[in-house]
């Protein structure tokens, strides 16, 4: 049985060798905000956040996530209370599909912790790790600035 | 009739209200067809062609079958001898025939308790091919000796869209241009995947899949099965970036050939790697073209061959092009198109198809021309596009219709015709608008330094400017009519069952957002259905850009009938009056019109009526379309014009878009975040396509070879500019649901042509697409 500490609670799974933390995640404790897509950590919708740090969990092993303290959209904010990465996504419409989107969350929020007052280009060069398709990409850079501000309050 | 007027004070039409489902998506609640599921649910896996063109010998499952945890394989010996057409032909065929077309073409599904025993058992399955010639080339396919791909032939009927007269055009000309170019296909690769879940349980079949058009797919599965429509339950979900992708797919049928086949729900996922090799994918074309203009800078000629490929098993004659309207001021015209089957993965529809290649093509010679006349391109095209009220080049029939067009409006009646803008005329918008803001906002002509300058060179980094446009139909009624039913509810909510996708387009708000405007009640007392076949009437779905016009229109048509019968009964029920046509509803309020009288009831009261002594028959209201919508394809078109600075290096061959101005003029805008959206996304589509975006196929066996997305490279936040502007025009549509036509195509059409034009300002060269940093190196050596 491994240990995983997932959104503040701890589980007890016994995880396969071969076991994604993706697959773990969603199979495992059905944490469906975890999107995955291209299954070769290019296109981030999948990024969750390992220690504080944004991971793409298809890439990551679930047992290497042994420990560690894993966040993933389900451990930000709710339908009735929202994160402020999350109200910002929605005023700034930093989204078409909604696919991509958890994991630009994370990873935006993984960006405000180590950088809470980004210039554009800086967000505009953080976000490029993951894939928005639809092509809402000024919306999310607008996104990251205007959750930025809320965080700052 | 069929034009609706447009009242004078929009209420919740032209607001910026968030997506419906804004508060789903970025919680990650939001359910998917990888994500959905249901009890007793088993897993599929599908086996795959590894040679591009053979017959099956034989298939031997015995010892899949054997493997513990397998529940059912099925072959083409499963398959019912039944064709079915997917939406605008993008597909036609058995569903298995027992014929490989293409490395990655499906030929057996396995069903087991788990995906990964499904998998194994796909590796124990043993097909014995007898191995036929294959084409992998386009023009190698026109060849009368060249493997047939399939039983019709490769090559379908050529599509010609003509006006005027050659030898006059060439006659008139003082200068020629000419071109040939080929386009490589675009992948849709789209960001989410797909799943199916079908059930075949009695008689009934239901399937959940995300999908653009649920009605479409209904209809398929009744071809494919030869069951009625009403024993079949499509429940479109949510899909990822679809741009075209997911319609009504083969794989689907194989997911129902397996519930039919074990009795039990099975789910068939699609991994990456099928999605983007295996499934579907823009075209390849190749296009041939000359271009005349008089030195006064009038396009005299315009003579286009254009050759694409349908793959293995797309059906289409031609690309629904609309290049030939946005540049009808030409005044002779003759574009001919010729589709061709190759032993290539299935191409069909995908954004803006046909414009974003052909338009290109078009908008590349017409700068040619431009050029030999020294004419600035915002000038060129301003004098060359179609305005609103001439006469479209784009008017005579497809095959799917009975008839043509021509025949169709000829024979309504003038009751039906009522209203209706001139047929075969451009009812509203064109370029003009948006090139004249757009040239001042961008300060277009103080920055041009004429043709194949830059604005400014520092070192290897050259500038340069460039405009593009593009057009697109805003619905087409070939692939069949839409419809809409709008019931209200006894608290005076409204449920709206119109049947459409749901791909990030936002369709599922702006659609509320007409019904809502039409019913006099806020967005909020409105809930819609878009993809439960059982609930909704049938629709064309989402494609061609139909949605907000189309749909829309039906949506609005809906709420209007109505609304017709609550006045009705209200008016005799509280207002003393025989007339329903002196009330309205206003903020879920029934007033009258008359300034003054003050009586008023609420929605709510009143409906509460039918379920007392009322002089209803029926218990809530219900409303339909009752009358007869124009044929789109006969007056409304879309427009796009774009403005954008990029950097070449001419050391390294990168370029870097620094600037992006995007015009649309789609009619009234619904909701302006939504179209914003939808603008920008379009032209990121574009501006892939004329960067990055081009499938490789291996030249032996023509598989996918760029099947991921670490080998196909798609733009991100950094390579498009943030600061990217979108500005509307909004020229009101006569029949479109309070003004509004299509929009998600046109955008996507006008990006490449700009950024194409750009580069050849900064460098003084044109680059072919996808102008890789090899490819401007290459071209700039060529010079």
């Amino acid at each position: 049985m491994y240990k995983l500490n997932v959104n503040g609670t701890s589980y007890e799974i016994d995880i396969t060798a071969s076991e994604s933390l993706s697959d773990v995640l969603r199979d495992r404790l059905g944490l469906l905000g975890v999107k995955v897509s291209c299954g070769e950590g290019e296109c981030g919708s999948c990024t969750v956040l390992v220690d504080g740090k944004p991971e793409t969990s298809c890439l990551k092993l679930g047992r290497q996530a042994e420990g560690q303290e894993i966040t993933t959209i389900e451990g930000m904010g709710t339908y009735d209370d929202l994160h402020p990465i999350q109200e910002a996504y929605i005023e700034e419409q930093g989204f078409q599909c909604g696919f991509c989107t958890p994991g630009f969350i994370m990873a935006t929020k993984a960006f405000l912790d180590s950088n809470p007052n980004p210039t554009e280009e800086e967000a505009s060069e953080a976000m490029s790790g993951n894939i928005c398709r639809c092509g809402a990409h000024p919306y999310i850079v607008k996104s990251v600035l205007k959750a930025a501000e809320k965080i700052r309050g | 009739m069929g034009v609706h007027h447009m009242p004078k004070k929009l209420k919740v039409v032209g607001k910026d209200v968030p997506v419906l489902d804004a508060r789903e998506k970025v919680t990650g609640a939001l359910e998917y067809g990888v994500d959905y599921a249901v009890p007793k649910m088993v897993h599929g896996k599908i086996l795959r062609s590894t040679i591009p063109h053979g017959r099956i010998k034989s298939i031997d499952s015995s010892k899949a079958e054997a493997l513990p945890g397998v529940l059912g394989v099925v072959t083409h010996e499963d398959s019912p001898d039944l064709d079915w057409i997917g939406v605008w032909d993008n597909y036609r065929g058995k569903v298995l025939d027992g014929i490989a077309r293409f490395v990655g073409d499906e030929v057996a599904a396995v069903a087991a308790t788990t995906e990964k025993i499904a998998e194994q058992a796909l590796a124990l399955i043993e097909v014995e091919y007898e191995v036929l010639p294959a084409v992998l080339d386009v023009r190698k396919a026109l060849l009368d000796d060249a493997p047939q791909v399939r039983e019709e032939g490769n090559v379908r009927d050529e599509y010609r869209v003509v006006w005027g007269d050659g030898k006059t055009g060439e006659d008139e000309s003082d200068h020629i241009v000419e071109l040939e170019i080929q386009f490589k296909a675009q992948n849709y690769a789209g960001i989410g995947r797909n799943a199916c879940i079908c059930d075949w349980n009695g008689e009934k079949v239901t399937m959940w899949t995300s999908s653009q058009t649920p009605s479409e797919l209904q209809s398929g599965i009744h071809q494919a099965f030869g069951i009625p429509m009403s024993s079949v339950r499509v429940v479109a979900l949510p899909s990822g970036c679809s741009f075209g992708l997911w319609w009504s797919n083969n794989f689907m049928m194989l997911t129902a050939m397996l519930a039919k086949k074990i009795r039990k729900p099975v789910k068939i996922e699609l991994t990456s790697q099928e999605c983007m090799a295996a499934v579907k994918r823009r075209h390849i074309e190749i296009t041939t073209g000359r271009m005349g203009v008089s030195n006064d800078g009038q396009i005299t000629l315009a003579d286009f061959s254009h050759l694409m490929d349908n793959g293995a098993y797309g059906f289409k004659t031609d690309v629904y092009f609309f290049c030939c309207d946005l540049w009808g001021g030409a005044k002779n015209g003759d574009y001919r198109v010729r589709g061709v089957s190759t032993n290539l993965v299935t191409s069909g529809c995908m954004r803006a198809v046909g414009d974003i290649t052909m338009g290109l093509a078009v908008e590349r010679l017409a700068d040619m021309c431009a050029e030999k006349v020294n004419i600035d391109p915002v000038d060129f095209r301003m004098k060359n596009q179609i305005k609103s009220g001439q006469q479209l080049r784009m008017q005579e029939p497809r095959q799917h219709m009975k008839g043509t067009l021509t025949e169709y409006v000829d024979k309504l009646t003038d009751v039906q015709k009522e209203g209706w803008p001139e047929m075969f005329h451009l009812s509203s918008g064109s370029t003009h608008e948006l090139l004249r803001q757009g040239a001042e906002k961008f300060r277009f002509k103080e920055r041009w330094k004429g043709w194949g300058k830059p604005s400014s060179v520092n070192g290897s980094k050259h500038r340069g400017i460039g405009v593009g446009t593009g057009a697109h139909c805003c619905g087409v009624e070939f692939g069949g009519n839409t419809s809409s039913v709008v019931r209200v509810n006894h608290d005076g909510s409204v449920n709206v069952f119109s049947s459409c996708g749901r791909q990030g387009q936002g369709s599922e708000t702006t659609l509320s957002q007409v019904a809502a405007e039409e019913l006099g009640v806020s967005l909020d007392m409105v809930n819609i259905v878009t993809g439960d076949t059982d609930a909704m009437p049938w629709s064309s779905g989402s494609s061609a850009s139909t949605t907000m016009f189309r749909t829309g229109w039906a949506t609005r048509a809906a709420a209007k009938d109505a609304k017709k019968q609550i006045l009705r009964i209200a008016a005799i029920e509280y207002f003393d009056s025989d007339d329903p046509e002196t009330l309205d509803i206003q903020d879920g309020i029934i007033r009258s019109q008359n300034p003054e009288d003050n009586r008023n009831v609420s929605l709510e009261e009143m409906m509460n009526v039918l379920c007392s002594d009322s002089l209803a028959q029926t218990t809530v209201i219900t409303g339909r379309p009752d009358e007869v919508m124009p044929p789109t394809i006969a007056f409304a078109r879309q427009w796009a014009a774009q403005f954008t600075e990029v950097e070449v290096d001419v050391e390294t061959g990168e370029i870097r878009i620094l600037e992006f101005l995007a015009g649309q003029d789609s009619g009234t805008v619904v909701n302006p975040k939504v179209l914003k959206n939808q603008v920008i996304g379009g032209a990121i589509c574009g501006a892939g396509f004329a960067l990055y975006e081009g499938i490789e196929f291996d030249e032996n066996d023509g598989r996918v070879l760029n099947d991921g997305l670490l080998d196909y490279k798609l733009l991100r936040t950094g390579d498009f500019p943030s600061d990217a502007e979108v500005f509307f025009v909004e020229s009101p549509d006569p029949v479109g649901p309070f003004g509004a036509r299509g929009a998600g195509e046109s955008p996507a059409a006008a990006a490449a042509p700009a950024i194409c034009q750009a580069v050849y300002n900064a460098i003084g060269v044109w680059v072919d697409v996808p102008m890789t940093p090899e490819a401007v190196i290459r071209a700039l050596n060529e010079r």
